[in-house]
């Protein structure tokens, strides 16, 4: 193996929502991969198919049942004891061994609500139907709604806002989920935010700085809106500040500001900014269905399977060569 | 109505005996052909055109993606000289890059139990 690489990666931070890493001595192509399969590839559950019984409120059929597949759903692993993979309990049904339908390719929902069930008040006019009033028949998954318990008794609302009811008016209807990925519909994305960002390399030509005025040189510090350089104190010479791989975003002006200090257009940078080729930062924010670090797992575990499965047609192929 | 089944982007059409790779030989250039990869597009085009661009025995290679509704890659591969074929330096790239990203698991799995590690510890010294 030649072109072996070893990548490393270091957990940045981790919260319930967000996930933050660094990959690095790797290649962007794979940075890339890592987040199209993020975005693409994660199998999650979401609400397929919607039979509506009774609907007399004011949304059409194909609008609720459109409302009704946009709730994030999750699966509470008890193995691991938080909101996990959902692959590994469930199965896409055109995989599954079933012929219609078992308990392992399909959750089904049911709601059922009339205005006299949510208010004895007689001057209240409308109720909300939201993801709350949704039946689960399997007690592990359930509509992603709130992140913890502090966040629930704070929050206002009850749950994701699906209709309202005015007097009179109710809903009766079975919602199935199943396993789906997001190729299919953007419905099963595990993700809000997948996104990298490439580390800056900057550096200072020190020898041409030197021979700038010390004007000069606050010039070029100033015009940086991130903060990325300092002055010394000490030697008045122009440094790095310590945090500049975070902070560094906009250094356009500043490749125009030295272009203007130089003797001749041939002259060296004072300062370069480059990206680095081979050191990535990313995000992965959730949509509430799996915890950001289980997507992370989940996608590149599919990642794997995938170029395992090329690996096996490839050398299929050559043997039939 | 005529619309093509969602799942067409990224199952194989087995009623059809679509495979996955299928290889052409170029009648024209010595040590090159096309490879198609059915239902896969620029997540695994790109990798993989990465790693064997990164082979000094591959003298090219480019994939392209045909067009946004049509699920698959062709991927023009031609080697330096006879001694290695297209085949073998696909097998290769791929057969690296299944390797890497099984360390890219182990990495993120040590990495997490780490950070777990750190945070709990920094967590038990403030209460």
């Amino acid at each position: 193996m030649p072109n072996n690489r070893f990548p490393k990666l270091h957990i940045l931070s981790s919260s319930p929502h967000t996930l933050t890493f660094e990959l690095s001595e790797t290649d962007v192509s794979v940075a890339n991969t890592l987040r199209r399969m993020l975005i693409a590839d994660v199998p999650t559950l979401a609400i397929d198919l919607v039979s509506v019984h009774e609907n007399t409120t004011c949304l059409l059929d194909e609008y609720l049942s459109h409302r009704l597949g946009m709730i994030p759903l999750r699966y509470y692993d008890d193995t691991a004891n938080r909101y996990g993979d959902p692959s590994k309990e469930f199965r896409e049904p055109r995989d599954c061994t079933c012929e219609d339908g078992c308990p392992k390719c399909w959750v089904t929902f049911t709601l059922g609500v009339q205005f006299s069930d949510k208010t004895d008040n007689p001057n209240t006019k409308t109720v909300s139907i939201t993801s709350a009033d949704l039946k689960s028949s399997n007690s592990n998954v359930s509509p992603a709604s709130f992140l913890s318990e502090e966040e629930e008794e704070n929050a206002q609302e009850e749950g994701i806002s699906l209709v309202k009811l005015a007097r009179g008016q109710h809903l009766y209807l079975e919602a199935r989920a199943r396993l789906g990925c997001s190729k299919e519909h953007a419905k099963w994305c595990p993700v809000a935010v997948a996104t990298y960002r490439f580390i800056p390399e900057i550096t200072l030509n020190t020898p041409a700085l030197s021979k700038l005025t010390l004007k000069q040189r606050e010039e070029l510090v100033e015009c940086c809106p991130d903060q990325i350089l300092k002055i010394d104190d000490v030697t008045g010479q122009i440094i790095l500040a310590e945090d500049y791989e975070d902070k560094a975003t906009f250094t356009e002006d500043l490749h125009y500001l030295q272009e203007s200090m130089k003797g001749s257009p041939e002259d060296d940078n004072f300062i370069t900014v480059k990206q680095s080729e081979s050191r990535f930062v990313f995000t992965v924010e959730s949509t509430g269905c799996m915890h950001p670090v289980e997507i992370t797992r989940s996608a590149m575990r599919r990642m794997e399977e995938k170029l395992i499965m090329l690996k096996g047609e490839c050398a299929g192929i050559n043997e039939g060569v | 109505m005529n619309a093509p089944e969602r799942t067409a982007a990224f199952t194989l059409d087995e009623d059809n005996d679509e495979r996955k790779i299928t290889y052409l030989p170029s009648p024209q250039i010595p040590n090159a052909g096309t490879f198609t990869f059915n239902k896969e597009d620029h997540t695994m085009g790109n990798l993989i055109r990465h790693q064997l661009l990164r082979n000094p025995n591959v003298h090219f290679v480019g994939y392209m993606h045909p067009h946004p509704l049509i699920h698959r890659i062709d991927m023009k591969i031609q080697t330096r000289d006879g001694t290695t074929n297209p085949g073998d330096v696909l097998l290769e790239a791929i057969d690296d890059l299944t390797t890497e990203c099984g360390q890219l698991q182990e990495k993120f799995d040590d990495a997490m139990s780490k950070f777990e590690e750190e945070e709990h510890g920094n967590t038990g010294r403030n209460m």
